[in-house]
This record gives structure tokens, sequence and C-alpha cells, in this order.
């Protein structure tokens, strides 16, 4: 029996620090002997009997293993030493060398060559095989000389061997397995030759490796790999390239690191060399992955990499795309730009298109998504440019861009609707087309999205279509209960409509939520827009009424996606970053800034909306500006500063209704606030000044009636008081009575 | 490491049969037979083929091929059947075998979860021959696995040590009704071996509770156990799974037989109620007890000649000394009783 098999696996093991400890294995003997029970002393003293033949066993290994002599080296050139993979860290790693050193191979007796592999070969003709045995008994025995003519190395006399080398070569392992034990009972004392039981094991575990590798178990690949280290060289780069792949994916990217670098550095092969560099560059980070470009090698002043240079860029520009913060050499921007500008494939202005636009270059992120459009038309191209088209306040191209796509995908969706949200919250209102305005409601109910029904409603009362403002707000509101601004709309509409139940209604929800909504007077609006462009263009929205454009919204549902805006004017924009207020918004872009300015509104966050606001106001462009002064101006009043806010309304021209819903809302303020300093001329004037701008809502007669009463002129308090007592508003009745007391009726 | 202990285990193999009733033999499955079921369900890579399952492999399978070839004393072919079920089985990152295994699949592992009576079967084989042939490796191996098990599919739930028929799919947590066992995937004359291999107090209770399970799971009029049972609360048929007296209930008696548990009466009992009148085994119904398919291959109907012969000294009929099953399982199953007989009663032949 022999038991060199054995010993290879148990030294394999110990190679891989995977020994299981002996006690349970030879309490199983004992069991199976019948001596479970046997004295300790006993075991204890067989046990060292035992050991001291295990060290002789342990010198047999040595020898059998017979590592060369460090001097003499005949050839150089092929003794590549294999990759050495081990779990354990670098000071364990160097344990098993030393106990197979061990201090002893200069006294090692000359290795015997096992040539029984290289004349089956020989015999067979098969001068691939032969060459790499050759190559491989050269590395394992430097002084070894190999025959002068292989192939006249008479062959394998032992027919039954020749048969284990045929099966071997045709890679059935299980049968020479099978031979190997089946002649060992036949011929008593016979070995199989060390080194087909050496190959047969490796070409096991090499299997193994691999059925684990495609099963992705990587605890597996490893343990093998670092079991078989002979496995793991250059004649077989697919298994280094797995043991890599075992590492990358388990988080230890500086083995894979190690792996693809004895590769570059040992290796020839410009084939597998190239794919090495291509399969790190897919499985590790940029960073991971420069360091192992730099092992490239020029050959006449090739550099080998270049055939894969434009993907390697490709693939870079495509990780920074997803990781903002990455920077990557200029370099690899600049190869994919002059592949884009070369007639690339449309994916590549593609790239560079996301590339911009996650770097804030919102510019030359249009030039490269427009540019790939034009070669190819497809719904990322869209949709990239349409969010460039957005960010540069374009959102009725923006809209025809995305239009076609708008299905394609979610983010074209949420970009399309951001895009319809835009148009229609564009200062002054713009004509739109009438099948532009219809196809946007169709889509605008089909995804029952809130924001821009919302704006639908503000559209259609600056064109002076109040009924279709209401059913918009209305629309709105059923999709979003929540969405102040929609039933602030609601409310205003309503009030301009005389419609007083439907107004009392709007007031009662949300008075106690929204004071600019208890604010409102139900006060008749007499006076209508009076501008006869807006009249003359008025036909246009009552087309896409909500309700009348196919997709009734009848099953109202809340998006996930709806966020309550501030305003009318509100920009939406897709992919908006979460404004947690924590980045200073002087590093953002103007636009930028204006968006993070109305998120810290909706967050009731109005001193720090009030600061990112400023940042906008430096934009350049007017409309940015506009918003951004509009912006800032509210976020003032929000906070009590009204000389701050109406400071801000003058730093940008603003459209009518804007300037005079700021300047109504500055009045009433400081209205306010002179009441509270009993300075009630004062507050008088404002009150006045304000209608000049405003209807009065109910509190503010209220306030204007104490006015009187505080200033002694008891009869014009009265006529306040009843026209604001008639609306039911308590404070009025409480007035009124105070008013008639006053004056000697009660 | 002592090598020479296991060399000197050789020796002592006449001392095992005597001293451990309960462990398989080598040598006790004629190679007659043996060369038979080689014939036809061994391939040449090793595997052994499931020909009434699409001709798939599995680690069952090969843990009843490792342990046949054992029985036969044959240590080329059991050598030839471990190195396929190293290298295409033995690959999951825990330890375990991964259990199917499809000659038609790219990868040819269908399913990479295990079957625990699997790798119980392929532990408790690779102990036995690595300790009858010296062979360190197949020690080293079935210690490894029997660690895997104990650590993976051994729980305790409710009170009671299982045995959870694989690592997904079924313990508390991976389904409503978890966790959900399998009773026939209890080998019990395996745990003492295990509990060698990988030393712990659980494998005793794995088998006491198992043992007293078996005694418990009384479904339907026949009082018989369902094929996969929940324990979340009390034992009843696993959701999902047809209710009933299945092909893998089939070999519980037979286990307990070939184990050293104290369990004759279970296992008549067991036998009784899974016979019909006129004395085929049956797959049950357990709702009405009605037989859904009965089971006339030779292969299942062998238990019945043992029980025979034990109780009432009627010897085994010639023709059921033969080989005749087609199939591989009931081929299986009819040589794991035969090898019984030969170790515990060669009277009955």
């Amino acid at each position: 029996m022999s038991v060199k098999l054995p010993l290879l696996l148990v030294s394999a093991a110990i190679a891989a620090g995977v020994v299981t400890t002996g006690p349970s294995l030879d309490r199983l003997d004992a069991y199976l002997k019948g001596t479970a029970g046997a004295a300790p002393s006993q075991q204890l003293a067989l046990d060292d009997t035992q050991n001291a033949d295990l060290d002789g066993v342990a010198r047999d290994i040595r020898s059998m293993q017979a590592l060369p002599p460090k001097t003499d080296r005949l050839a150089p050139d092929a003794s590549i030493a294999p990759f050495m993979l081990s779990q354990a860290d670098p000071a364990q790693r160097q344990q098993p060398a030393e106990d197979t050193v061990g201090g002893t191979a200069e006294q090692a007796p000359p290795p015997e060559v096992d040539e029984s592999a290289l004349r089956y070969f020989a015999a067979k003709g098969d001068t691939a095989r032969l060459a790499a045995e050759i190559a491989r008994l050269k590395s394992l025995y430097p002084n070894w000389t190999p025959p002068a003519d292989p192939l006249a190395v008479p062959q394998n006399a032992d027919r039954q061997l020749e048969a284990m080398w045929q099966l071997y070569s045709e890679g059935r392992y299980p049968e020479v397995r099978r031979a190997i034990v089946e002649r060992q009972a036949q011929e008593a004392g016979w070995l199989p030759p060390a080194d087909l039981v050496e190959r047969l094991q490796v070409a096991e575990a090499r299997s193994r490796l691999v059925n684990a590798s495609n099963l992705k178990q990587y605890r597996t690949v490893i343990e093998v790999g670092a079991a078989n280290s002979s496995l793991l060289n250059c004649s077989d780069v697919d298994v280094l390239w797995r043991v890599a792949e075992a590492f990358a994916q388990t988080e230890r990217p500086q083995r894979a690191i190690d792996a693809y670098s004895y590769i570059l550095t040992n290796c020839t092969n410009t084939a597998e060399r190239v794919a090495t560099m291509q399969k790190a560059a897919s499985l590790l980070p940029y960073n991971r992955v420069q360091p192992l470009l730099a092992l490239e090698k020029t050959a006449d002043g090739v550099r080998e990499f270049d055939s894969i240079r434009d993907d390697l860029a490709r693939r870079f520009v495509a990780e920074a795309n997803d990781a903002p913060t990455l920077d990557i050499a200029a370099e690899y921007v600049e190869r994919v730009k002059q592949l884009a500008l070369a007639e690339g494939p449309a994916s590549d202005a593609l790239l560079l298109g996301w590339y911009y636009l996650r770097r804030n270059d919102a510019a030359e992120a249009e030039n490269w998504f427009r540019r790939a459009r034009e070669r190819e038309d497809s719904e990322p191209a869209s949709q990239g440019f349409a969010l460039t088209l957005l960010e540069h306040g374009k959102p009725a191209e923006a809209e025809a861009v995305l239009y076609r796509w708008r299905d394609s995908s979610d983010d074209a969706t949420a970009t399309y609707l951001a895009a319809t949200a835009n148009l229609l919250a564009l200062d002054p209102a713009p004509v739109i087309a009438d099948d532009v305005l219809t196809r946007m409601a169709q889509t605008v109910i089909a995804e029952q999205y809130a924001p821009s029904a919302q704006q639908f409603g503000w559209y259609a009362r600056s064109f002076d279509q109040p009924q279709t403002a209401e059913r918009w707000f209305e629309t709105a509101l059923q999709w979003a209960p929540e969405d102040e601004p929609s039933a602030y709309g609601l409310a205003l509409t309503r009030q301009q409509l005389n419609d007083r139940a439907g107004f009392a209604q709007v007031q009662q929800q949300w008075a106690e939520r929204s004071p600019r909504i208890a604010e409102l007077a139900q006060t008749p609006r007499t006076t209508g827009t009076d501008n006869p462009a807006i009249r003359a263009s008025a036909s246009r929205v009552a087309a896409v009424q909500p309700g009348t454009s196919g997709g009734s919204p009848t099953s109202p549902r809340l998006p996930e996606t709806v966020a309550p805006q501030a305003q009318a004017t509100t920009v939406v924009t897709a992919r908006r970053t979460s404004c947690s207020g924590r980045s200073n918004p002087a590093r953002l872009s103007p636009a930028a800034a204006l968006d993070n300015g109305w998120c810290l509104m909706d967050l009731n966050r109005p001193l720090e909306a009030a600061e990112s606001f400023e940042v906008a106001m430096g934009s350049g462009d007017r409309r940015i500006e506009e918003d951004a002064a509009y912006g800032q101006s509210l976020a003032y009043l929000r906070i009590g500063l009204t000389d701050r806010a109406a400071v801000a309304a003058a730093k940008a021209p603003m459209n009518s209704s804007r300037a005079r819903e700021l300047q109504a809302s500055i009045l009433a303020d400081r209205a306010i606030q002179s009441f509270g300093s009993d300075r009630y001329r004062e507050t008088l004037l404002f009150l006045d000044q304000r209608t000049q701008v405003q209807q009065e809502t109910v509190d503010l007669m209220v306030l204007r009636g104490y006015s009187y009463m505080n200033l002694k002129r008891p009869r014009d308090a009265l006529r306040v008081f009843e026209a604001a007592a008639a609306t039911g508003n308590r404070d009025a009745v409480r007035g009124l009575a105070d008013a008639r007391a006053a004056v000697g009726l009660n | 490491m002592k090598l020479g202990r296991t060399l000197a285990a050789i020796a002592m193999l006449g001392v095992l049969a005597v001293a451990w009733p309960g462990l398989a033999q080598q040598g006790s499955l004629p190679s007659s037979l043996w060369q038979v079921y080689k014939e036809r369900f061994l391939d040449a890579s090793g595997r052994i083929v499931d020909n009434a399952n699409g001709g798939i492999s599995h680690s069952e399978g090969q843990g009843y091929g490792l342990a046949l070839a054992f029985m036969a004393d044959s240590p080329a072919d059991f050598e030839q059947i471990w190195s396929f079920t190293k290298t295409e089985l033995m690959v999951r990152d825990d330890g375990l075998a991964a259990w199917k295994w499809d000659p038609s699949a790219t990868p040819k592992i269908t399913d990479l979860n295990n079957a625990s009576d699997g790798d119980l079967l392929i532990a408790y084989a690779l102990a036995l021959a690595g300790s009858a042939w010296d062979r360190r490796d197949y020690l080293q191996s079935a210690a490894e696995l029997a660690r895997a098990i104990l650590e993976h599919a051994v729980v305790e739930r409710g009170g009671r040590t299982i045995l959870l028929p694989a690592v997904e799919g079924f313990d508390t947590g991976q389904r409503a009704d978890g966790p959900v066992i399998n009773p026939s995937y209890w080998i019990f004359e395996a745990f003492p071996v295990m509990a060698l291999l990988a030393p712990s107090d659980k494998w005793t209770k794995l088998s006491r509770d198992g043992e007293a399970l078996l005694e418990s799971l009384k479904f339907g009029p026949r009082d018989l156990p369902a094929e996969w049972v929940s324990l979340a609360r009390q034992p009843r048929p696993a959701e999902g799974f047809p209710a009933e007296f299945g092909y893998n209930s089939i070999r519980i008696p037979l286990y307990l037989m070939r184990s050293n548990t104290n369990s004759k009466a279970l296992m008549t009992r067991l036998l009784k109620s899974m016979t019909l009148p006129e004395g085929d085994l049956a797959v049950f119904n357990l709702a009405d007890g009605s037989p859904k398919e009965t089971l006339a291959d030779p292969g299942y109907q062998f238990i019945n000649h043992i029980l025979a012969c034990v109780n009432e000294g009627t010897k085994i009929p010639e023709h059921a000394r033969e080989l005749t099953s087609e199939f591989y399982y009931p081929a299986t199953l009819h040589l794991l009783g035969l090898a019984y007989v030969v170790e515990k009663h060669p009277s009955c032949l």
C-alpha cells in the first residue's frame, strides 16, 4: 500500500493551512478497532511513537520535493516560481517554505527525475506537451539535462502505465485513479510514478477550482489554489485569472492585484497579458488598475496594451460617470473625445455627455448629448440631452426631445414630467402649441404627476381661465393631498370665481396649516386680468382640462416622486439631489443653488434657503435671477424680516403677478408689525398701500377695523367689521360687536 | 498525525464487526451483485446515474455508491466514485456537497444547495473506507465534511436537535412553516461515526430526537410520517409538498434496521403501516390512508423479506437474492438490505 499518495494530499493541506486536528481521526480508529475506551496513557505512548515515525515521513517529503540548490541554475528562464498564494498574512505565509527547506536541501540526495510522462508524450509524437513537460521538469530540477532527442527516448515498456497516461491525457481522471488502485491491489508493492500522482492531483484540483469558480464559490477557489501552488503559473493563466477574480469578488483587491501583477511581471504571452489587463479593469476600481497598467511592456516602440487603450478609456470614463467624485486622468477623457469626434459610435459621445453632466458642466454635456443624438437617437441620449436643456432653462426643447422616449424608462418618464413642469412654470407663461399642451396633459394625467398638474393650474390662471385652473388644482390635490401650493392655487381660484362654498371648504381644510390660505379673504374679486395679449390666447388652455383629455384621473394615487413645491414658479428637475443644506451653496452652480433654495423652503429652513437664493442671484441668467430674488423675498417674509424681503424683491425685475404677490405680502407683514407697535396710522397706511396691489383679506380687514377703533374712528371700524363679519370670521364678528358698542348701537 | 494507527486499523477489521454491530462492513456486499449494480448505474466518469430521474447525478447517489463500493470491498471503484464526487460536487464554500448534477447543463451543477442526507452518506462512506484502507485523505475529507454538516445542517429548534434537509430553504425564517424536516434524512448508522469525525454531543441528541420524532409522527389513519414535516408548531405535513408517505420515506425502516438504535418496535410498526394486504409496499396519501402508488419493485420489497426471516426464520427467497431492480433507487435499497443480511443474519441466506 502506497503511503505517498495520501502524504502528498496531506502536505498540500498543510500548505493550505487547512490541516485538521488529529484526535478525532485517532478516536475513529480506536472506535473501529473496539478500543474507544483505551487508557489515556496508552494512547499517549502510541502517539509518541507515531510522532517519531512522522518525523521520518516528513524528511521523506522534503527529499521527495527536492528543492533545487540556489546555485548552478541551468535554465533560469524556465524556472519562474509559481504565484505564492496563501490566505494567511505574510508572516504566516513564510511558514511552509521554512518547513520545506528545513536546512537540509544541501544534504538531500540528487533527485530522481521521473521521465515517464516525457516518454509517453514522445511516443505519442505530442510535441507541444513534450515541450511543456521538458520545461516543467527543468523548472523542478534545474540540474536535470533533457535528452538530446526526446523523440528518440524509448517508450514505456509498462503497458499498464502507458494506459494510465493515456487516460490522463484524455482528462479521464477518475479512471486513472481507479486504474492505480486496481494495480496496487494486483501488484503488491507497486507504486505509481510520483509524477503521475502529482499531475493527477493537480489536474483534479484544477477541475474542482474551475467548477467552484463557475459557481462563484470563491472561498473554495482560493482554498484549492492555495493548496496547489503548482497550478498557479504562466502555463495556466486561466487559473490565475480565476483566483484573482475570487479575491476581487471577496473584497480582497490587493490579493487580486498580486495575482494580476504576477502575470504581468512573469508571463510572456501577449494575448494573455492583454486579457489580464482587461479582466483586471473589469473587476477592480480605477485606482487599483493604474499600477497594473504601469507593468505594460513596449516592444519596437509599440505598447502592448495599445489595442485595448480605447476600451480602457471608455471603461474608466464610464466608471467616473457612476462615481462623480472619482477623478480619472485627463488622457482617458481626451481619448474618448477623440473617439467620439472621429466617427466613433454614439455611445462614446454619450459617455462624455454623462461625464460632464455629472460634473456640473451642462454646456459641455449638452454638446456631447447633441452629438450622440445626431449619430443615433436613443433613449439615454435624449434623456441626457433633455436634462442639459432643463439645466439651461430650455424646458420646451427638453419636452420636444424627450416626448418620443417618455415611456422608455423610469428615468425618461421622470425627466419628461420634469420638463412639463418646468415648461409650464416659465415666466412669463409661454404660449404653447395646442398639440403640445394636449400631449403634456395626457402624460401628466397618465402618470398622475401632481407637480405638473399644479403648474397647469397656474398656467391656466395666467391665461385667465379660472375654471380650467380650478380643475387642475383639484386634480393635483387628488394626487398629492398634502400639496399646499395646489391648495393655495385652488383657494385663490375659487375666490376669483366667487365660489364661496368651495373657497370656505379649502380654507377650512388648510387654514391651520397654511397662513397664506388663512389670510385669503373671501371677497369677490372685481378685477380680472386686463392684459389683451393674454385674453387673445385665452382659448388655448381650455383644450387640456383634466378629465377631457382621455385619461381621467378617477383613481387618485399619490405618486412617490411628488414633493410639495414652494410656489407656482418652482423649478422642478429630475434627479434632484436632496438639499440637506450641509453643502456650501457657494459651491453650487446658480441653477443648482436655486433648486437647493426651493428645496430648503420645502423643508421650512428659510434662512438657509435665503443664502442659497443669494448664490443663484449672481447667475447672469435673467430667469434664474428673478426666481432667486422672488425666492429670497419669500424666505425673508417667512422669518419675518420684512425689510430684507422688500430689498430682495427689488434685486431683480419681476413679472407683475409675482411682484404684486410679494408686495402684498410685504405690506401685510409691515401692517401687522406696526399694529403690534401701536402705530395705527402707519398700519392704515400700509393697508391702504396694499389694497392697491391686492384685495384685502378678512384678517387684514379685522386689523384695519381695530386700527380705526384705536384711532377713535368707530364708524369707520363699524363699516369695515360689517363687511368682514359677513364672511363669518369670528374676529370680525367680535370686532363688529365692539364697534357697535362704541357707536352706541347696543 | 497518526498515520501508523490508521495502518494498524487494517488488521483490526475482524474486530470491527463484532464490536460495533451498527456499522457497515467491508466485504458484506457480494461482488457479483456490486458488479451488476456498477454496470447499470456507475458511469466511467465516477458518477452514479439516477436513471429514473433523467440520468442526473446527486450527492445522495454518490454517497450510496461510495458506501456500497466500501461494502463490496472495492477500493478501485470507491476511488473512481470519490474522484468525481470531490471534483464535481465538493465545491461549495461551506464544505458541503452541491446536490444536483445534470450532464446536459452548463455548469453541470444545476442546484448549488446541499442535501444533508447526501452529505452524511459521503462522510460516512469516506470514514469507513479511510479507516479500513489506510486512506488518510479519505479520513481528512470525511472529517471536514462532518464538521460542515454539524456547523450548517444540525440545529436546535424548539428544544429538538434536528437535521435541516439543506442549508437553504427549510429553516425557521427561510419559509413560513419552517423548520421543515425530512425524517428519511436521518441516517442513524452514520451518527456515531460523525461524532468521532466532528466530536459534539449534538450527534447523540440528533439521533435520539430523530427516533423520538419518528415515534411521534403519526399522520392519517395509517399513522405514517409525512415525507416533509413542518416543526413550526405541532408537527404536521409541510406546506407546498404532497401530504404523503412518499418514496423518500420508504427507506426509514431500512435505516432503523441497519442502525444500532433500539427501535425494533418502531421499525416493525412502520413496516406494517406501509405494507398493503397483498404484501406490496406503497406510497400513501396521508389524509385517507389510501395507496397512491404500489411499489412492486423487488428492491423495495426486500425489507419485508428481512423482517420475515428475522421474525419467523423464513429464508430469503432465491429470486430476491439477485439484483433485478432496473432503477437506481430501489436497486440501492436492495443492496443495502442484502449487505445487512450478510452482516447480521447470514443464516437467512
